[in-house]
């Protein structure tokens, strides 16, 4: 078909378009929203991809991940309903990093292993009784009068939490089945509330202190356990590979030492004074998320929190800080006739008006009085673990700080995993350590063991023959001392040698390995390398992407496509009904007009271009509006950004605004997919009319 | 001279239902380059069907209707549309012109289609035959701008800008008053003595068959006789 034709035809299709005026507005308007929401919709998925990309790629796993094919369960980094993956140590990592690292797009190979446990969360009793021994430990150094005022109200501090804690206790014997030892752990917390324990104090403060540590304080342990997940990897390959990492409290594990490191957000969002984290979080939602106290129905729920649980700051007053703190605050709140309970009430009855004065009253005046946090930085933290083989393993590690990463403070899903070393990440996961192999190998040679090899076990154990036993009996095999660890754990956990070597880390099993790459975007391709070198040295690795790796988190991102282009197929699909149905229409009415090109020499393509080019023309200019709509609608949403209103929102935009932009991958999609819906409407209007037979152009009149 | 068109016991039958409607029965029919025919007869005579086969707009059920020496009932679908293009021109009772195209336009498809070039060329021949028909000051107007006889002049500007040899016009004059009519039939004249290409149109009007230079006469699907356009008006001689 010539130019000229086509322009012809191009022509026809604008008047034709431009008669039926209301028609194409309104078929127009179809193709218009559809374009609008390919280009919005994937935009904004693909921003959201790239977030949780970031947040996990940048924070956690890596581009790739590998793991032992030999394993039981698929990795999925963030765990899954079932909790963490059982996963077998990768074999002989050392040759499998150093074969890694040599392939060309492999920046580096981080060793890691990831799990969940209950730690302790510290306890107040155990902080409130290492005070008392300080003030103790000074009293004898320079007995003052005001340090004797502090011992005294220390005392009775801890002697209140002891109290409470018998309550807590009689409450959960009533429901426990282990009647003998909750009995006995009843019987010594009691000793600590009564008055002749605390009458005779003075006399050996020690003594009493040792006991109130060893006896009392452990069972308050129990009470108040948290649930979270970490990474064991060797740290300092970590804080080298994902350089976003900072440190925000206390400072970095030294090298070769064994130590914890808190992820800032589990650490605010757990450990953290639950009114001191309502605070920050309305003070958050007030200032990024542009929310209101009044209108809020979550912030106020906050309030309400807040105002019913003041027991968790005055629990931590001994009546010298809460003189303390009580003066303070009837100063800064002017209202000099105010009891401590009355002024935390007060103060903590936040509005709009006065939220910010009241946020740094908080901060200045009761904040430096009480533990802000559950486990502080510099305290031991015990872990506890089940092990591989299913025992719990207890597990005692220094927390040196806390840390975030750049870019992605906000994120859930990034401050979701704390950190520890590797060595003792294999300690909780019950893989030989150099400590346990010396043990064992010490317990060997103790009883005279030697390895037998399973040909020879025979043998050895029956004597050279190998035949029956002469006297016929079966030999008894002195009955099996197994090696139990201590059945709770947290009381005896074994405080390891605080430092280890690089041998130990290089002995140390690994369950799985981040690779991050040079070129992300070759992902596919090295993932490929990594299985051929796999194969071909037989380093027994199963390799995933990050987005595999992620398990559901992951597969998120497929899913909100999925629905997106369900949402798109629907739309287009209505689009197509319509469309098809108003060129039929178009069609119909022109079988004249048809007929008559027909009969003075218009071939059948010719009348199909025709209506081709007019739903072409259709596709281009109200697909191209609503493409172009899309797109100033993606800038703008770009420029301001989506805020995150809601922890949710947070983890999936990875901040607290989501700022999308527009891809070419999603004007490709839009113009793709108007010229498929345009053909596909067109195309069986367009076979009708090229059925009209020039007979039709003689027409109705006859 | 061979015959422009030469039809050989020609028959149409339409079907409607189970009742098989004969509407052409055995015609025989020549005509000659350069005449000016007019077909006659009663509505239902079959007038518009043989003016349709001839102009390979429908297959005939029986017989064969040679146009400039091709048998068109041999020809596929795409060579009757071709030999249309550029054999035939047609003339509608009810004009048919494109409504969203400007007169200058309606005029121009047809060498469009034929892939004349240039532009030039094309506008050259456009402009020409409309200001033979008298329209030229009207090129860029639409159709539903002009007057009845206005806008049939512009067909036959259709019908001619490519330079059939056969013009078919299935009652030209149909939708005009007698004055547009008249005015038609002399432009139609003219162009068939300027340019020796054969008219053939139907009619079952008195006036309009005195412009003829023979009336054929049909009835019940049959050519009754050929004669003289003063004659049209008798009974048919048995």
């Amino acid at each position: 078909m010539s130019l000229d034709t086509t322009l012809l035809l191009v022509q026809m299709a604008f008047r034709n378009l431009f008669a039926a005026r209301l028609k194409t507005l309104i078929v127009g308007s179809i193709v218009f929203a559809g374009a609008l929401l390919v280009v919005l919709g994937t935009s904004l998925l693909e921003s959201v991809n790239d977030g949780m990309n970031r947040s996990i790629v940048d924070s956690l796993a890596g581009n790739i991940q590998v793991y032992a094919a030999a394993s039981k369960d698929k990795l999925e980094i963030f765990g899954n309903m079932a909790g963490f993956p059982d996963l077998a140590p990768v074999p002989d990592f050392p040759k499998v990093r150093d074969r890694l690292l040599s392939l060309p797009n492999v920046k580096a190979v981080v060793p890691m292993g990831i799990n969940g446990a209950v730690v302790g969360s510290g306890n107040v009793l155990d902080n409130a009784l290492e005070r008392l021994r300080a003030s103790v430990r000074s009293a004898r150094r320079r007995p003052t009068p005001a340090i004797h005022a502090e011992i005294t109200a220390r005392k009775a501090l801890v002697r209140r939490m002891a109290e409470l804690l018998e309550k807590d206790l009689e409450a959960a014997a009533s429901i426990s089945s282990d009647k003998a030892e909750d009995a006995i752990m009843l019987a010594n917390v009691h000793r600590a509330t009564q008055p002749a324990f605390w009458s005779d104090f003075d006399a050996d403060p020690y003594a009493k202190l040792e006991y109130l540590e060893n006896k009392v304080a452990p069972n308050a342990a129990e009470a108040d356990m948290l649930f979270v997940s970490y990474i064991g990897c060797d740290l300092e390959a970590f804080r080298k590979s994902f350089d976003r990492l900072e440190i925000t409290d206390g400072t970095f594990v030294p090298a070769g030492k064994r130590g914890f490191l808190f992820a800032k957000f589990t650490y605010e969002e757990m450990f953290k004074v639950k009114i001191a984290r309502r605070l920050d979080r309305i003070k958050e939602a007030r200032e990024t998320g542009g929310r209101r106290i009044a209108t809020d129905p979550e912030l106020k729920r906050f309030i309400t929190d807040n105002l019913s649980q003041t027991h968790e700051i005055l629990y931590q007053l001994d009546p010298l800080s809460a003189a303390t703190v009580e003066r303070a605050l009837q100063r800064d709140l002017k209202e000099p006739g105010l009891r401590l309970e009355a002024l935390l009430a007060k103060l903590l009855a936040v509005d709009d008006a006065n939220f910010a004065e009241r946020y740094r009253i908080f901060y200045a005046d009761v904040v430096p009085a009480i533990d802000l946090y559950k486990v502080r930085i510099g305290d031991d933290l015990t872990i506890k673990a089940v092990t591989r083989s299913g025992y719990p393993q207890s597990v005692v590690v220094k927390v040196y700080g806390a840390f975030q990463f750049r870019g992605l403070e906000k994120s859930a899903l990034a401050g979701s995993m704390s950190l520890i070393d590797l060595v003792s990440f294999n300690e909780l996961s019950g893989f030989p350590t150099a400590a346990s192999r010396a043990e064992i190998a010490g317990m060997q040679r103790a009883a005279g063991a030697k390895a037998v090899t399973r040909e020879a076990a025979e043998a050895e154990l029956f004597g050279g023959n190998g035949g029956v036993s002469p006297s016929g009996e079966t030999p008894r095999v002195a009955s099996t001392q197994l090696i139990v660890p201590d059945r709770l754990g947290g009381a005896a956990a074994r405080r390891m040698a605080s430092a280890f070597t690089p041998a130990d880390l290089d002995r140390a099993s690994v369950l799985n390995a981040a690779i991050i790459l040079k070129d992300p975007r070759k992902m596919a391709r090295t993932m490929r390398e990594i299985r051929a070198l796999s194969d071909r040295e037989k380093l027994g690795l199963k390799v995933i992407s990050w987005q595999t790796a992620a398990g559901l988190l992951g597969q998120f991102v497929l899913l909100m496509r999925i629905v997106l282009y369900v949402a798109v197929g629907i739309i287009f699909l209505v689009a197509l009904i319509v469309l098809s149905n108003a060129f039929v229409m178009a069609t119909l009415e022109r079988v004249r007009d048809i007929g008559t090109l027909r009969a003075v020499g218009a071939r059948r393509e010719f009348i199909f271009a025709m209506i081709v080019v007019e739903a072409a023309v259709v596709g281009i200019i109200f697909g191209g509006a609503g493409a172009v709509a899309g797109g100033a609608l993606v800038q703008v949403l770009g420029h301001y950004g989506i805020p995150a209103t809601s922890d949710v929102m947070f983890f999936f935009f990875s901040g607290p605004r989501l700022r999308p932009f527009v891809r070419p991958v999603s004007v490709v999609l839009a113009a793709v997919l108007v010229l498929v819906i345009n053909a596909l409407s067109a195309g069986y209007p367009a076979w009708l009319a090229a059925r009209v037979t020039p007979r039709q152009a003689m027409g109705a009149e006859e | 001279m061979n015959p422009i068109v030469s039809v050989h016991g020609l028959t149409k039958e339409y079907r409607l239902g189970n009742v098989t409607v004969p509407a052409l029965r055995n015609v025989e029919l020549d005509l000659q380059p350069g005449e000016f025919l007019a077909v006659a007869g009663p509505s239902g005579s079959g007038k518009t069907t043989l003016l349709n086969m001839i102009g390979c707009v429908d297959a005939p059920t029986a017989g064969t209707v040679e146009v400039d020496g091709q048998e068109t009932t041999k020809l596929a679908e795409r060579a009757l549309t071709d030999l249309r293009l550029h054999k035939i021109g047609f003339i509608f009772q009810s004009f048919n012109l494109i409504g969203v195209l400007s007169v200058f336009q309606n005029v121009e498809l047809p060498l469009l289609l034929q892939r004349v070039g240039p532009a030039a060329e094309r506008r050259r021949r456009v402009c020409d035959l409309l200001d033979r028909v008298g329209i030229g000051v009207h090129a860029g107007q639409r159709p539903n701008e002009l007057s009845g006889g206005q806008r049939q002049r512009v067909a036959i500007a259709r019908a001619l800008v490519t330079g059939p040899k056969l013009v078919l016009a299935d009652e030209p004059t149909a939708n005009l008053d007698s004055v547009n009519g008249q005015m038609i039939l002399d432009l139609m004249k003219n162009l068939n003595k300027q340019e020796g290409t054969t008219f053939f149109f139907s009619t079952h009007d008195a006036r309009v068959m005195a412009n003829a230079e023979a009336v054929l006469r049909l009835a019940d699907g049959a050519i009754v006789d050929r004669v003289a356009p003063a004659d049209a008006g008798l009974p048919p001689a048995k």
